[in-house]
C-alpha cells in the first residue's frame, strides 16, 4: 500500500455515555465504509456481538472496556477509529485514547442527553484539546428531543454547540434530516440505509430550516470573516460554510451537532462526511514531545516521513494473535525490518509484523507514515511507552496517571495455576498504568490497587475468562493518608559510643503543614554557619524521607509535610551519614505525634442520574453514606444529583443504588481530594492498626 | 464558638432588631433591589447565618446551575473566614455543605407543587430546611394564589421562606404594581440600594408594625456584609 497522504488520515474516537448507542454507531460505520458485511447488535441474538466489543466479558455486561483501533475508509480518506470505554471506572483508558486522538464525536442519546457521563469524558476532551463533532443519536425513540439535547451541550458542557441539520419528524416518523449546508432534505432507503434520497425540503419545513440556517450561518460567520462579508452580500456558498466549521473546529470553539438514528441507519454517512470535512488530520494537529537530553523540554514534532522516527504504544493486546502493541507514529516513517528504540528501557527491538487492525481481523502493511495508527507484533513494552529509530532521545510527555484509591488482596485459588495468575497480572500491569500489583512484604498477600472497585472487578473477572484462574478476594482496602495538622518544633540528638567509633548527630528545625497540596513533601534547609555539615545536609533529608512511607497513625503515607532544618551540631570524628540519618528519624518519631497528626480519606465525587421520582431514594443512598449534596438538578423528568462520598463508604454502591432504583438510575464516580476523615473514623482506624501492631507486626 | 465570628457581621443580626425578632417562622420575606445589586448576594448572607447556627436550608436556584450557586456560596464563606480568621474553616465549611442543599430546576416547571414536593424530599432525607431561599424566581408572574401557597407551606413546615425581585433603575419605588395584592402574603418586605459606597438596606414593610424607620443599614457592596463602621 503506498504511504498515505496525511491530509486524508483521520484519527477519531468515538466517546460516549454508556446507553449512547455507541457501539451500534460504530457498527454502522464499518457496514458503510464496507469493513463488515453483516450488521450486529450489541449483546445481539445472534450471538456474534457488535464488531468492536470483541471482549467476551464486555460482550457480556454490553460495555466497552477496551479502546481496540481499527481503520475505515470514507471517500477515499482513511478513518482509524479508536473505541473508547464508556464507563467512568476506565476512564484511564479514555484518557490514553484520547491522547492518540486528534478528533471526536461525542455521541449523545437523543431523550437522556448530557449525562452526567459526558461531563466526564467531555472535560478529559478538554484537557486533552481534542476537537469535537456531536451526533445526537436515538432520534426515532419516544421523547427524543435534539434541540434540548443541543441546550444540554450548551449549558452543561458549555459548548458552542450549533445544529448543522435538523430533523424530519422525530420518534416513531423520525425519517431523516435537513442538510442546512447544502439545504437538501434526506432520507435513507434500503435495508441497511445505504441509500441515501437527496430531496427538496418538505415545505411544512422551509420555514424552519430556514431560520436553523440562519442561527447556524450566525454562530459559523465568526470564524470566517469571508463567510461574514458573503453573508452581508448574499453571497454564501457550501465551501465557505465548511471552511468557516472546519475552522471553529479545529480552534475548539465549535461544536457542530449531527442527528440521526444509528439502529435505524439513518444519518451515519452524513456524520462521515462531516468527519473528513470537518475533523483535523495530522497535519493540522500540533504534538510535541520531550527532549530527555535537554532537560525535558518540549519539542515540536513534524509528520514529516523523513525525520526520525517517534512513535507512542498506546495500547496492547493480548490477542489470539499473540502480543499486540497498538502505536501511533507522531513523526517519522515505522516500516517493517526496522530497528526501533524505547526511550525508557533503551531497549532496541526489530519490527517484526506491522498490521493494521480491524477489530478482530487484521491487513499486513509494509509501512506506516507518521500520523498513522498501528500495531506491531511481539514488542515487549509498557502501554505508554516511546520508540524512536535510535537517533534521537525523545519521549512523548508523560500521560497524566492518577493515584490509585483502592486496593484488595487476591489469592489464586488453585497453586498449580500461579503461573497464569503471574502472567496475567503482569500484563493487567503493563496495559493499564492505574493498575498496580504487589506483594505486602508483611503479609506475603498480592495486592492489587486500582482506581475504583469495578475497576478491580473486571480485572479479577479477566483473570478467570482469559488466564482461567479463579482468585479469592480481600476486603477492599481504602488508600488512607496521613498529614500534620500543626506546626512544631524538634531537637534531637542521636548519640551512640559502643566501643570503636561512636555516632553522633544534633539537628533541631520545625515541621509545618503544606496547606495548599502544591506538595506531598519539602525539605528545607535553612542551617546558618554550618551548625551541621553540608555533607549531612542530604542525609538528613533522607533520614525524614524514610519515615514518611509509614506514618505512625495508622500507617498509612503522610503528605503535606514541610521539614525545616535550621540547627544542629556534628562532632569531628563520630558524626556521619547513618548518623544523621538516625537522628532525622529519631526527630520525626518525637516531633510527629505534637504535629497533631490526622487522617486523610479520599473523597469521590459521585454524580448519579435517573428519573425524577426516584431522586428521593437517590438522596437517601448517599446520606447514608456519610456523603455530602452538593446539589441536584432537575430537568425534563430526569435529576442529577452531584456530591461528595467517602470512597471507605462506597462499596457495593452499584448494587445499593439498582435496588432503590429499580435499575433505572446510573453513576459516575472518581476521586476528588483527600480530607480529614471524621473523629468516629479517626478513632476506629487508629483502634483497628493498635490492635494489628499488637498482633505482632510491630517494626 | 466560630459561629460568633462569622456571624458577628451578619445583617441578619440587625435584621432581627430592627424587624422585631426577623422575618420568623412561617412567613414570606422579599426582598427588592434593581439589577446586579446583590440580591442573591444577600439572601446567599441569610443562608449562611442559619447554616451556620446550625440549621438545614435549602436553596433553590431557578435557571441557574448548581456550581454557580454554590461559587455564591463559597465566595461569602471565604470572605467571612478570612474577615474571622478561622483556623478550621475547612472543617466549619464541610459542615455548612452538609446542612445545605442546592436544588437546580428550571422555570418552566417551578411553582409551589414543586416546592412542596422539593421540600418532602428533604424531610424524608432527615434534613427538613428552616429556611428556604427562592432565588431568581419571578414572583412577579407568579400570581398571588402561588403565593399564598408558598405561605401556606411555610406555616406547615415551620420555616422561612425568602424570595427576590428585581426592579427596574436602581432605587426601589414600593412594590410592584404585579405584586400590590400579594402584598399581605409577605411578612417583610426589604428594599437594597446602592448609596455611595455602600449598599443601603432599608425596610418597606415589617408584619403589622406602620413604623418601619427602624431598620435602616449600609452593606458591604460586594458581599453584603455590614460594612466595617
Amino acid at each position: 500500500m503506498a504511504t498515505l497522504e496525511l491530509s486524508k488520515i483521520r484519527n477519531i474516537g468515538i466517546s460516549a455515555h454508556i446507553d449512547s448507542g455507541k457501539t451500534t454507531l460504530t457498527e454502522r460505520i464499518l457496514f458503510y465504509t464496507q469493513r463488515i458485511h453483516r450488521i450486529h447488535e450489541v449483546k445481539g441474538k445472534d450471538n456474534v456481538g457488535a464488531t468492536m466489543d470483541f471482549m467476551e466479558l464486555e460482550r457480556e455486561r454490553g460495555i466497552t472496556i477496551q479502546s481496540a483501533a481499527t481503520y475505515c475508509e470514507w471517500k477515499g480518506n482513511h478513518v482509524n477509529i479508536i473505541d473508547t470505554p464508556g464507563h467512568v471506572d476506565f476512564t484511564i483508558e479514555v484518557e490514553r485514547s484520547l491522547r492518540v486522538l486528534d478528533g471526536a464525536i461525542l455521541v449523545l442519546c437523543g431523550v437522556a442527553g448530557v449525562q452526567s457521563q459526558s461531563l466526564t469524558v467531555d472535560r478529559q476532551m478538554r484537557r486533552y484539546k481534542v476537537p469535537r463533532l456531536a451526533f445526537i443519536n436515538k432520534l426515532d425513540r419516544s421523547g427524543a428531543n435534539p434541540r434540548r439535547v443541543v441546550e444540554g451541550l450548551r449549558d452543561k458542557l458549555k459548548l458552542n454547540a450549533v445544529l448543522m441539520q435538523i430533523p424530519i419528524g422525530l420518534e416513531a416518523n423520525f425519517l431523516g434530516m435537513v442538510d442546512l449546508v447544502t439545504m437538501r432534505a434526506m432520507r435513507f432507503e434500503g435495508d441497511n440505509g445505504e441509500r441515501i434520497i437527496e430531496e427538496e425540503i418538505p415545505t411544512a419545513l422551509r420555514a424552519e430550516a430556514e431560520a436553523a440556517r440562519e442561527q447556524m450561518l450566525d454562530a459559523v460567520s465568526m470564524f470566517s470573516d469571508e463567510l461574514t462579508e458573503a453573508i452581508l452580500e448574499e453571497k454564501v456558498t457550501e465551501e465557505l460554510i465548511r471552511d468557516a466549521v472546519r475552522k471553529g473546529v479545529l480552534s475548539l470553539g465549535l461544536c457542530p451537532v449531527f442527528l440521526g438514528s444509528a439502529y435505524k441507519n439513518k444519518g451515519v454517512q452524513p456524520l462521515l462526511d462531516a468527519v473528513n470535512a470537518y475533523l483535523p488530520s495530522p497535519e493540522d494537529v500540533q504534538n510535541t514531545a520531550i527532549d530527555l537530553e535537554n532537560e525535558e523540554q518540549p519539542i515540536a514534532l513534524s509528520s514529516d516521513a523523513n525525520k526520525p522516527l517517534v512513535a507512542l504504544a498506546f495500547k496492547l493486546e493480548d490477542g489470539r494473535y499473540g502480543q499486540l502493541t497498538y502505536v501511533r507514529a507522531y513523526q517519522g516513517m515505522l516500516t517493517r525490518g526496522q530497528t526501533i528504540t524505547n526511550s525508557r528501557t533503551k531497549k532496541r527491538v526489530k519490527v517484526g509484523r506491522l498490521v493494521r487492525m480491524h477489530a478482530n481481523d487484521m491487513e499486513e502493511i509494509e509501512s506506516s507514515a507518521g500520523g498513522d495508527i498501528v500495531a506491531l507484533f511481539g514488542v515487549d513494552c509498557a502501554s505508554g511507552d516511546t520508540f524512536t529509530d535510535g537517533s534521537i532521545e525523545v519521549a512523548m510527555s508523560s500521560m497524566f496517571v492518577p493515584e490509585a484509591v483502592i486496593s484488595l488482596s487476591i489469592k489464586n485459588k488453585d497453586s498449580k495455576n500461579q503461573g497464569n495468575f503471574s502472567k496475567a497480572l503482569g500484563r493487567f500491569v503493563r496495559e493499564d498504568p492505574t493498575f498496580r500489583s504487589a506483594v505486602d512484604p508483611e503479609s506475603g498477600e498480592t495486592i492489587i490497587s486500582g482506581m475504583g472497585e469495578l475497576h478491580l472487578d473486571v480485572y479479577v473477572e479477566r483473570m478467570k475468562r482469559e488466564y482461567g484462574v479463579e482468585v479469592e478476594t480481600g476486603a477492599p482496602q481504602v488508600a488512607y493518608r496521613e498529614t500534620i495538622s500543626q506546626r512544631a518544633e524538634y531537637l534531637y540528638v542521636h548519640r551512640k559510643q559502643t566501643g570503636g567509633s561512636g555516632q553522633y548527630g544534633k539537628i533541631g528545625g520545625y515541621v509545618e503543614p503544606i496547606t495548599d497540596g502544591s506538595k506531598d513533601f519539602e525539605f528545607l534547609d535553612e542551617v546558618r554557619g554550618g551548625s551541621v555539615p553540608n555533607e549531612f545536609i542530604p542525609s538528613v533529608e533522607k533520614g525524614f524521607r524514610s519515615m514518611i512511607g509509614k506514618g505512625r497513625l495508622i500507617g498509612f503515607p503522610v503528605i503535606g509535610l514541610r521539614v525545616v532544618l535550621n540547627d544542629g551540631a556534628a562532632h569531628s570524628v563520630d558524626s556521619s551519614d547513618n548518623a544523621f540519618q538516625a537522628a532525622a528519624r529519631g526527630a520525626f518519631r518525637e516531633v510527629y505525634p505534637r504535629a497533631k497528626p490526622i487522617i486523610l480519606e479520599p473523597l469521590m465525587k459521585l454524580g448519579v442520574e435517573g428519573p425524577i421520582e426516584f431522586q428521593g431514594s437517590v438522596l437517601k443512598t448517599i446520606l447514608q453514606r456519610r456523603g455530602t449534596v452538593i446539589g441536584t438538578t432537575e430537568a425534563e423528568g430526569f435529576c442529577q444529583v452531584e456530591a461528595e462520598v467517602p470512597l471507605a463508604q462506597m462499596f457495593g454502591y452499584a448494587t445499593d443504588l439498582r435496588s432503590n432504583t429499580q435499575g433505572k438510575a446510573e453513576f459516575t464516580l472518581e476521586f476528588a481530594r483527600y480530607a480529614p476523615a471524621p473523629r468516629d473514623v479517626t478513632e476506629e482506624l487508629i483502634k483497628k492498626y493498635g490492635t494489628r501492631v499488637k498482633g505482632g507486626d510491630e517494626e | 464558638m466560630y459561629q460568633k465570628f462569622l456571624t458577628a457581621r451578619s445583617p441578619v443580626r440587625l435584621l432581627e432588631k430592627g424587624l422585631h425578632g426577623g422575618l420568623g417562622k412561617g412567613n414570606l420575606g422579599l426582598v427588592l433591589a434593581g439589577h446586579g445589586i446583590g440580591k442573591t448576594s444577600f439572601l446567599v448572607g441569610v443562608a449562611l447565618d442559619e447554616l451556620l447556627r446550625g440549621g438545614h436550608v435549602l436553596h433553590v436556584a431557578i435557571d441557574q446551575t448548581v456550581a454557580h450557586t454554590r461559587a455564591h456560596y463559597d465566595t461569602l464563606f471565604g470572605e467571612m473566614a478570612s474577615n474571622a480568621r478561622l483556623d478550621d474553616a475547612p472543617l466549619v465549611h464541610a459542615d455548612v455543605e452538609r446542612r445545605r442543599s442546592i436544588r437546580a430546576v428550571s422555570s418552566g416547571t417551578f411553582g409551589s407543587a414543586k416546592l412542596r414536593e422539593a421540600v418532602k424530599i428533604q424531610q424524608e432525607t432527615g434534613s427538613a430546611p428552616v429556611l428556604v431561599i427562592l432565588e431568581n424566581f419571578d414572583a412577579t408572574r407568579a400570581g398571588q394564589d402561588e403565593l399564598a401557597e408558598m405561605k401556606a407551606l411555610a406555616q406547615e413546615i415551620g420555616a422561612e421562606i425568602w424570595l427576590s425581585v428585581a426592579c427596574p433603575g436602581e432605587q426601589v419605588d414600593g412594590l410592584p404594581g404585579a405584586l400590590a395584592k400579594a402584598r399581605d402574603c409577605f411578612g417583610v418586605i426589604l428594599a437594597l440600594e446602592p448609596e455611595g459606597k455602600s449598599v443601603a438596606l432599608r425596610a418597606l414593610k415589617d408584619h403589622e408594625n406602620p413604623d418601619v424607620s427602624a431598620l435602616r443599614v449600609a452593606l458591604d457592596p460586594r458581599t453584603l456584609l455590614l460594612t466595617r463602621s
